[in-house]
């Protein structure tokens, strides 16, 4: 027999003794707390992990902060979704798979989530983009902040990349005797830029015309 | 069957255990001051939310997809094979090693990138890719610190627990050759850049799985420092490791396993990175490995699944809260254990995954004090299996002579009520401070305590008087 007939098997037989429990069901937020607004309740869960947050209302707002906060580095690594309007206000990017040479990067998240204060990073950005650089400026639409983490699987599983990541604050560890660091492997900077509803900028890569390489 | 490795000792358990505390006594330090902060964590977190609430949903979702788990191991095959994934079935630990050779020859694979797995831990995976000349890397800065060590973990969430700064600082600056003064910040930033070589060079990441949706086919993994982001994403292959009872149904139900255990972990709302793995990168995507395996692994697990009290531990999440407040556990930390899985939960999972015989003592180690079953999120009965695994021993006769013997006699007199009244006769005329202090195991007991005066009159004499 081989392994995976073994496996079943056991499974079977013993499955026969044992009462059968239905699911119980969707997982409720089920917290005293009522829940804030979506985007309140992001922002208070990301800085609580270490994150920062910045609120842009127009696209020519998001322009300045991009251009004056990218204007300390001398390389940069893009996210693929990252618009070209605003991949040109920085550095030079780098070339894909050369991130990690990059002091500072920008990515678009493809949603956040206020329950847990986490932006969903899809693999379609380019998943080297999201992780190698150590300070990572995120693009986050205000419209795609959920209120739950289930309610934010729900509106995805539709349309699942090899691989989605749930950033929720910088790389930290308590390995070395018990004493907080940050920025061990991820990001040890991250600055979600948050673009008001209505500015509309930032879809995923895969909705939108191809706008660069 | 399970567990065919060597290096296992449970049995020295009470060796062990007295070992630290008389060598290492600083262990205690460390491990008590980490598990208490885990704790007091977990305590808050748990009082934020409807913790009863969750932890009830979490049961029913585990307990729903065990009794469900030949057909949503099928589901997640199917799933996974649809994504471009490569699934395989692993009965032993000598299955698993079998398989990563192959993937190993295959692609020359030199270099191995891992991210924390206690599953890769349990195999001996690491042991296994050096018989193959493989170089692997630990790349979880817990692990990384007890590789450089050459020692297992001693917790099964902070590996390196037992570890204190000043033993880091003594490590890295003979490893990595930062000052022997050198701050935390210092440290892990010299762990990064070497690390940050080994992922760019790896030719294969190995993890292990937190939890696996049947409906998309999902590993779901839950994480602080990026590594496993990074060991899952960078190397051109990526092979996860996945006891069969990771399974839930719904790629939804994560939502509510991925908060719940790490507010019983370490108190986070959520794990700073989580990723959400389908399969291999796919066109439109510019990374991501070209290949991606997954490994459902049983080694012992249908064994624990077939014992119609202790299968309710394959609903685990590997939290660690038992170990973080069991009294047992805080004062030796996870290496007197002899095995991966240390704590209330390494005590019960460990008669099904090596064998009764092989896990003794450990069903033992334990106080049956209940502080465990309070704290975990998903209601194992830890107490109740230990006392199963105990009678177990006995009826099985694995018990120890002295034990055997000392029943048999209380038994024999217990029958007998003239044997037992002049037995009673006897034990209360006995000098008790004396004898105490001259025997093995009471002598101990006795240092710091002082035996009570036994009553001049029996009980049954009492009870013949007419109790007032
Ligand atoms: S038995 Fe419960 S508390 Fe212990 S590690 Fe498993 S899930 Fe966590």
């Amino acid at each position: 027999m081989s392994a995976r007939e073994q496996i079943l098997a056991s499974i079977r037989a013993a499955r026969e003794r044992r009462a059968q429990v239905d699911h119980p069901g969707r997982f409720g937020a089920w917290r005293p707390e009522p829940a804030p607004s979506p985007l309140h309740g992001f922002e208070t869960m990301f800085t609580q992990a270490g994150g920062e947050v910045v609120h842009v209302s127009s696209s020519a707002q998001r322009d300045t902060w991009l251009r004056e906060f990218l204007s300390g580095f001398d390389e940069l690594s893009l996210g693929v979704g990252v618009p070209a309007e605003v991949a040109g206000l920085g550095p030079t990017p780098v070339p894909h798979g050369s991130e990690h040479t990059a002091p500072a990067g920008v990515a678009v998240a493809r949603a956040a989530v206020a329950e847990t204060g986490s932006l969903m990073m899809d693999a379609r950005d380019g998943r080297r983009a999201q992780l190698l650089p150590p300070i990572l400026v995120v693009l986050v639409d205000a419209t795609t902040v959920h209120a739950t983490l289930a309610d934010a699987l729900g509106a995805v599983r539709a349309d699942l990349p090899a691989a989605i990541g749930l950033h929720s604050g910088p790389s930290k560890s308590a390995d070395i005797g018990q004493v907080m660091v940050k920025g061990v492997h991820g990001p040890g900077r991250v600055i979600a830029v948050v673009a008001q509803a209505g500015l509309g900028a930032y879809r995923h890569a895969s909705e939108r015309p191809s706008e660069r390489e | 069957m399970s567990g065919n490795s060597s290096t296992f000792r449970p049995a020295s358990y009470r060796e062990a255990s007295a070992r630290t505390l008389r060598d290492t006594p600083e262990v205690r330090d460390s491990v008590g001051s980490a598990t208490r902060t885990f704790d007091a964590l977990r305590t808050k977190a748990y009082a934020e939310v409807d913790s009863d609430r969750w932890r009830d949903w979490a049961q029913d979702v585990k307990a729903h997809a065990l009794t469900h788990l030949d057909e949503y191991l099928e589901q997640a095959e199917q799933s996974l094979v649809a994504n471009g994934a490569h699934v395989h079935w692993a009965s032993s630990a000598d299955d698993v090693h079998r398989l990563l050779e192959a993937i190993v020859v295959e692609h020359e694979v030199r270099t191995v990138v891992k991210a924390k797995s206690m599953l890769s831990e349990e195999l001996e995976v690491n042991a296994h890719l050096d018989t193959l000349g493989v170089r692997s890397v630990e790349t979880d800065l817990g692990e990384y610190i007890i590789q450089l060590l050459g020692e297992p973990p001693s917790h099964i969430v902070g590996p390196a627990i037992h570890r204190s700064l000043e033993d880091c600082r003594a490590l890295f600056h003979e490893e990595l050759g930062t000052p022997m003064d050198a701050d935390p910040d210092e440290l892990a930033a010299a762990a990064r850049a070497a690390l940050r070589g080994d992922f760019l060079a790896a030719d294969l990441g190995i993890s292990g799985g937190n939890f696996v949706a049947a409906d998309t086919g999902t590993i779901a993994l839950i994480e602080n420092e990026g590594n496993i982001r990074l060991t899952t994403s960078v190397p051109r292959i990526h092979v996860a490791l996945v006891g069969i009872e990771k399974i839930v149904p719904r790629f939804e139900d994560l939502a509510g396993f991925l908060q719940l255990t790490a507010r019983a972990a370490t108190g986070q709302p959520i794990g700073l990175f989580v990723s959400l793995i389908q399969g291999p990168r796919r066109a439109d995507e510019v990374d991501g490995p070209e290949e991606v395996h997954v490994v459902f692994v049983d080694n012992g697990r249908t064994a624990l699944y077939e014992d119609d009290t202790a299968w309710e531990a394959l609903r685990c999440v590997r939290c660690g809260a038992c170990l973080n407040i069991c009294p047992v556990y805080r004062q030796t930390g996870g290496h007197a254990y002899g095995w991966t899985y240390s704590g209330p939960i390494g005590a019960i999972i460990a008669p099904g995954l090596l064998g009764l015989d092989r896990a003794l003592p450990l069903p033992h180690a334990s106080s049956l004090c209940g502080a465990c079953v309070d704290v975990c999120p998903v209601r194992i009965p830890i107490p109740e299996l230990l006392v199963h695994w105990r009678e177990r021993t006995v009826e099985e006769g694995r018990n120890s002579v002295g034990e055997r013997l000392a029943m048999r006699s209380y038994a024999e007199l217990a029958e007998r009520p003239s044997a037992f009244s002049t037995a009673g006769e006897a034990l209360r005329w006995t000098p008790w401070r004396a004898v105490g202090k001259a025997l093995p195991v009471l002598s101990g007991w006795m240092q710091e305590r002082e035996a009570p005066t036994p009553s001049p009159k029996s009980f049954r004499d009492l009870w013949r008087e007419g109790i007032e």
